[in-house]
């Protein structure tokens, strides 16, 4: 038996814009959102992009979905999917201890060098105050985030969350994972997409985006063909339910094929543009799919995402309600 | 209905136990032992604090070699907690994952990394490799051959507590049969530095709950629990150390660096953690308190436990285990964990040690510098950390 997910609404920030006119928006969509949650007279203060980013697309998300914000219950959680985001705050503090020693230690700077800090962020600026967990799985950070919520969900430990990926993707962080011999794509920017989810059946009925019908992830020789099997499941769909296939990384197209097709699913397959974008980019591909299905067919969409170290996700998503 | 999780295997890895014996471990925390002493991995001399509980590095077998720390110390506690549930090649590998809390996870690799840079950059590219924090998750999945998942919560110093959760949760729930969650971090610099500059640095010994307390020493190390299905458990004979009944998380959702005063998200997460368990707050035997040994948390942890517990915090005992090992980020959940199953186990609490000055502002029993003996059937353990994060877990001790 199925558990979907209600996806009620999507935020989306992107320093590259989404096609969406977006460019160059970003600062205005900061500053409407910062005029809102700040409250009591205190101001947010953010000091990195990826901040910034997170709270427009959450922001976003709890506005479309009527949220008002800030919240100031444990109704909503947060399960955030961070990792390389945070890894030039880390590279650039530990730079001005080498060269200065103690005195080069920002006291402003040191917690922003831990991921849990950009979900920190955003639970005080909408006072959110249910639960929550930052996950980090490079490229399937904002996939492992969207598990647990689910999870959370589905358990009932939860009536919504807030979850999706961010990052801040800078020339360092490239360098390294080219110089490592890791897939090598990417720009520089800032990134971050969030869903607001609900249980399928809870109270609050109104519109939704989308569903994600199920999840799964897996790690191993057979991470793709095992985290598709698994989804499917999860989601009780046969193979041939599948109507397309959107892959959120860099994997290698053969394995993906390989693994795809090893289950029975034969439905086109193409990248999703936003495979770049590592902890946000199962998400960004998510919120492509179910964006498709508003203009077209509502029929179950499998995204696959993967990681160098950790293995592979998929979820089955769909546009509009039931 | 969901599966009854419990715990049949523990692995620690600290100061007290560097070759990861957990007897060993746990005669030295009972005994009131400490590991502070002067930091040997990297030069304090410039920083107004010099201590901390480090695990040495030649025992460890990482010195001078290309190994991160943290690695070795997962590696070991993950290997023992295994040995320990004889859990080994019984499982279906997909069935079985990892869960790894962790703040630093290589960090002390990306510091080898930074200040080779201009020098020898291009030797220093296999310390990479090591440094993502969910790089631990992903070796003890290769190790291991579990391919269930290999997951990576990074909650500051909630992470192992949130571990242990997050993985009960896939078992609770029919999605796993095995799971092994914990936490991992190694001391480095970069967060000696931070804490140093926040002054949250104790110069000489943590002190948790007393008045005269100074702040926190950094701490590190690793534990592991494996996790089962109760029925899974019973079938194959494993033997059970406890049954985790309930975990909750909680956000502040007030300040970056600062507890809420009153202790409001641990609170939360205390109270639903009891309630996930179906635990009664009088039930609980024992708190293993987040007891950091500074001022604010401390005195938040006292209010959060008055709320939480109401009159029953007056009775219940409640210890800390920083003074004994510092704060060791994101396996201190994990390994306070092992403590309150250990405490269950043998009827014995290990004591709060430091607690020289009795503060009007934790007024609670913090079984002072002895360990006391007593049944504990039901406890509480606690964690927070940076960003408001709170953790707890409700731990019941098997059927007699």
């Amino acid at each position: 038996m199925s558990h979907p997910v209600r996806l009620v609404s999507i935020g989306i920030a992107r320093t590259d814009g989404d096609g969406a006119g977006e460019t160059g928006g970003l600062a205005g969509r900061l500053s409407g959102a910062l005029s809102v949650v700040s409250r009591d007279g205190a101001q947010v203060r953010l000091a990195h992009g990826i901040e910034e980013a997170t709270l427009i697309a959450a922001y976003d998300a709890l506005r479309l979905a009527g949220v008002r914000t800030p919240l100031g219950t444990e109704e909503i959680g947060v399960a955030l999917g961070v990792e390389e985001g945070i890894d030039g705050i880390k590279a650039q503090y530990y730079r001005e201890i080498v060269k200065d020693g103690p005195l080069g230690a920002s006291p402003i700077v040191f917690p922003l060098t831990t991921p849990n800090t950009v979900a920190a962020r955003i639970s005080i600026a909408l006072d959110l105050r249910g639960e929550i967990v930052t996950m980090c799985g490079g490229t399937l950070s904002g996939a492992h985030a969207l598990g647990r919520a689910m999870e959370a969900l589905r358990e009932g430990r939860s009536s919504a969350m807030l979850a999706g990926g961010a990052t801040s993707v800078e020339r360092e962080f490239l360098d390294a994972v080219s110089l490592v011999g890791g897939f090598e794509g990417g720009a520089p920017g800032c990134a971050a997409c969030l869903f607001l989810l609900r249980a399928q059946g809870s109270a609050d009925a109104g519109s939704v985006a989308g569903q994600i019908l199920g999840y799964s992830e897996a790690v191993g020789a057979h991470d793709v063909r095992d985290a598709v099997e698994a989804c499917l499941q999860d989601a009780a769909l046969a193979p041939s339910q599948v109507r397309s296939v959107l892959v959120a990384s860099a994997l290698d197209p053969r394995v993906l094929v390989e693994s795809v097709c090893g289950v029975g699913v034969d439905a086109p397959m193409r990248r999703s543009p936003s495979a770049w974008w590592y902890s946000a980019s199962f998400p960004l591909a998510v919120a492509e799919a179910i964006g498709q299905a508003a203009d077209g067919p509502r029929e179950p969409t499998l995204v696959v995402g993967s990681d160098c170290l950790v293995g592979a996700a998929a979820a089955v998503v769909r546009g509009g309600g039931c | 209905m969901a599966e009854t999780v419990v715990v049949t295997g523990l692995g620690v890895v600290s100061p007290l136990n560097p070759e990861g014996d957990l007897e060993r471990f746990w005669a030295s925390l009972c005994a009131g032992d400490t590991a502070l002493c002067e930091v040997h991995s990297f030069d304090t001399s410039r920083y107004p604090c010099h201590v901390a509980a480090e695990i040495d590095r030649d025992r460890l077998g990482v010195s001078g070699a290309a190994e991160a720390p943290a690695w070795r110390m997962a590696e070991l506690a993950c290997d023992q907690a295994l040995t320990h549930a004889a859990a080994r090649c019984t499982f279906e590998p997909r069935r079985a994952g990892i869960v790894v809390g962790t703040v630093l996870g290589g960090t002390t690799m990306g510091e080898r990394y930074i200040r080779a840079e201009n020098r020898e950059r291009g030797r220093e590219v296999a310390a990479l490799t090591q440094y993502p924090l969910r790089a631990v998750a992903a070796l003890l999945a290769r190790k291991t051959g579990y391919s269930g998942c290999a997951l990576t919560v990074s909650t500051a110093c909630a992470s192992g507590t949130d571990a242990i959760g997050l993985a009960s949760r896939r078992i609770a729930s029919g999605r796993a049969d095995l799971m092994i969650a914990g936490g991992v971090d190694a001391v480095c610099e970069l967060s000696f530095s931070g804490f140093a500059a926040l002054k949250a640095l104790t110069t000489d010994k943590v002190r948790p709950f007393s008045r005269n307390r100074t702040g926190l020493a950094l701490g590190e190390g690793a534990a592991f629990l494996i996790l089962e299905a109760a029925q899974a458990a019973a079938r194959r004979g494993a033997s059970v150390l406890g049954e985790i009944a309930g975990y909750a998380s909680r956000a502040d959702a007030v300040h970056l660096t600062a507890p809420h005063r009153e202790g409001r998200g641990l609170a939360a997460a205390a109270a639903a953690a009891l309630r996930d368990g179906g635990c009664r707050p009088d039930a609980i035997d024992y708190v293993s308190a987040h007891g950091t040994g500074t001022p604010y948390n401390d005195a938040m942890e006292t209010l959060a436990l008055k709320t939480v517990l109401g009159n029953h915090a007056h009775r219940v005992a409640i210890s800390s285990i920083k003074g004994a090992l510092g704060h060791a980020f994101g396996a201190a959940g994990a390994i306070e964990a092992a403590t309150c199953l250990l405490a269950m186990r043998d009827g014995i609490i290990p004591p709060t040690i430091n607690l020289e000055e009795s503060d009007p502002a934790c007024d609670l029993d913090f079984v002072p510098n002895r360990a006391r003996r007593t049944t504990v059937r039901a406890a509480l353990s606690l964690s927070a950390g940076f960003g408001g994060q709170n953790a707890a877990l409700a731990i019941r001790a098997p059927a007699p």
